[in-house]
């Protein structure tokens, strides 16, 4: 009945033609997918955090007792769990830091590149994402593997005599993470770029500033919200991979994720697990926070400046 | 040619370098005559092809990711679109909330999601990897069919629908004839690319399977473990091809770069 309120405008006749499409109901559509997304991801994860609250009893899913913080006490008080928190905050730094250089440089090559080449740069560009996860994973054993090309190349070379270890290493982890991750930067920055009026650095050319300046000066602060959106994107895909770090770094990759993935499939303990997914969380949430904001206020300071 | 250009296409060359060499190199190896995955290959052979398709492993595992992959873009898609119509269409307040709830498999960790469902389907006795797979998978596509689905309603000319009702449509026959059809391209590039991703996926799928039901990732994550032979880079060939031919499915009715701009 709301829509014959609608109709009661001057366009009375529209109105009441709105009023019989789909639109009028289409807000019920919300309820099927909104209950498959509550049953299936929002009270499991919820039902994950308050297990890790829960004393470790034996009885597996009792939730008559007691929240304890008990579960956490543990994770810090042994110096081997939490250096686990800080590696993967480290290994995550650094393929972000990496992505962002690389992913700026081709967003870059895109941009300036002749229109015809274009398309073909955006498809190599994305092309680590076109492919299986395991299909990249077996390409870098063979380049980076003791028998491997590169080694090979190393050894014919003279340059080396013994193979030199890359693979399983935190390196061959970065490596993985970089390589998938640097499309989803370089279409951030390049969203961004594309946004910039062409007389802006031209203007700066005019005027007689230098490559440098007009990187630093001007295409710099213009991507700031691409570079911000890239960033947050990559970290927190870099923090909850498991599949990359578990192939690439081997079993003992010291991964957040893959000490998660002992606790539910090897140890069986899942209070701690449920303890270690809410730390990823909770970190991750944390992090992505204050990127935004200090993007944010980066923005807002090189508003101010012009 | 300036130094600086000099500089640059060497920069790009050894980039693009970077970006292809793992994905070249899986399809010389899996030409390899040899035993070994050794480069440059010993000879051209398609044996390895033959090795990988004869395994029983793959061949079984494939055939469960096929049959995931199409029963959760079937559950998935009508649930994203669905979804996309209420958020676009529906009158009610916080609309970009709930596009950020429903974009939300895609911002929690896979590993998270498979933990999740396999400890509190266990909770209520749900332990059949069937269901439990499929239910991870459809969470896994939705995301994808809603963006695709929300951006061809937000170019779609409401006009047609009317002048449908005024040409004497009905409600249903306005939504099945004129709405729908239009957004064919985005809601087939949606479930197209959530396809791909239910078919690669392994980190939610890593808690859900069991001994019966195992999926292709997985197999060759754990064939990968104690062996390292050419027929690897023969099913991994297969899948780029695989993939490939999504991907220009998705670029000529969509644009692939939909997907992953901001």
């Amino acid at each position: 009945m709301s829509d014959m309120t609608a109709a009661s405008s001057s366009h009375a006749e529209k109105g009441a033609l709105r009023a019989f499409l789909p639109r009028a109901h289409a807000g019920w559509c919300i309820l099927p997918p909104m209950a498959f997304l509550v049953l299936a991801l929002l009270l499991p994860v919820g039902f994950l955090i308050a297990l890790s609250l829960k004393p470790a009893m034996p009885g597996m899913f009792d939730f008559t007792g007691d929240l304890t913080l008990a579960n956490y006490l543990r994770f810090f008080a042994r110096p081997f769990y939490y250096e686990t928190l800080l590696k993967t905050l480290w290994v995550s730094a650094l393929t972000t830091l990496i992505v962002a250089v690389i992913g700026y440089a081709l967003a870059l090559i895109i941009w300036s590149a002749p229109r015809k080449w274009r398309g073909v740069i955006v498809l190599i560009v994305l092309s680590p994402l076109l492919v299986s996860i395991v299909a990249r994973t077996y390409g870098w054993m063979i380049v980076l593997g003791d028998r491997g090309v590169i080694n090979q190349i190393l050894l014919a070379a003279g340059l080396i005599e013994t193979p030199f270890q890359m693979m399983y290493t935190s390196g061959a982890v970065i490596v993985g993470l970089v390589h998938v991750f640097v499309p989803f930067m370089a279409l951030c920055v390049l969203t961004s770029l594309d946004k910039i009026d062409p007389a802006a650095p031209e203007a700066a050319m005019t005027l007689g500033a230098s490559r440098l300046a007009i990187l630093k000066d001007v295409l710099l602060p213009l991507t700031v919200p691409g570079l911000a959106s890239g960033i947050t994107i990559v970290f927190s895909l870099s923090m909850s991979s498991y599949v990359t770090p578990a192939l690439m770094g081997g079993s003992r990759s010291g991964m957040l994720t893959t000490f998660i993935y002992q606790q539910f499939a090897v140890t069986l303990d899942w209070r701690f697990g449920a303890v270690l997914v809410t730390l990823l969380l909770g970190l991750t949430l944390l992090v992505l926070t204050a990127i935004l904001w200090s993007a944010g206020r980066m923005t807002r300071r090189w508003s101010r400046a012009i | 040619m300036t130094g600086f250009t000099l500089f640059r296409r060497v920069g790009a060359g050894a980039l693009y370098t970077f970006l292809l060499a793992p994905l070249v190199f899986v399809i010389v190896v899996s030409f390899n005559g040899g035993t070994t995955p050794k480069f440059p290959p010993e000879g051209f052979s398609l044996q390895w092809y033959g090795v990988a398709l004869s395994n029983p492993n793959f061949t079984g595992s494939a055939l469960t990711s096929l049959v995931l992959a199409t029963a959760a873009t079937m559950v998935g898609t009508p649930l994203g679109v669905a979804a996309a119509f209420g958020i676009a269409r529906g009158r009610f307040p916080g609309k970009g909330f709930l596009e950020a709830v429903f974009l939300s498999p895609l911002i929690v960790p896979g590993i998270v999601i498979g933990v999740a469902l396999l400890v509190s389907l266990a909770s209520i006795g749900l332990r059949d990897a069937p269901i439990r797979l499929l239910i991870g998978h459809v969470l896994l596509i939705l995301p994808y069919v809603l963006r695709t689905t929300l951006a061809g309603l937000a170019s779609f000319d409401r006009a047609v629908e009317e002048a449908a009702v005024t040409l004497g449509a009905g409600r249903a026959q306005v939504l099945w004839h004129v709405t729908l059809p239009a957004l064919r391209p985005a809601i087939l590039a949606g479930a197209a690319f959530g396809f791909i991703i239910s078919f690669d996926d392994a980190a939610v799928s890593i808690f859900l399977i069991d001994a019966h039901a195992t999926t292709l990732p997985l197999a060759i994550m754990s064939y990968m473990q104690y062996n390292f032979d050419p027929s690897i880079a023969a099913i991994s060939s297969m899948l780029i091809a695989l993939t490939l031919a999504g991907a220009v499915f998705i670029e000529r009715g969509f644009g692939l770069k939909r997907f992953l701009g901001n």
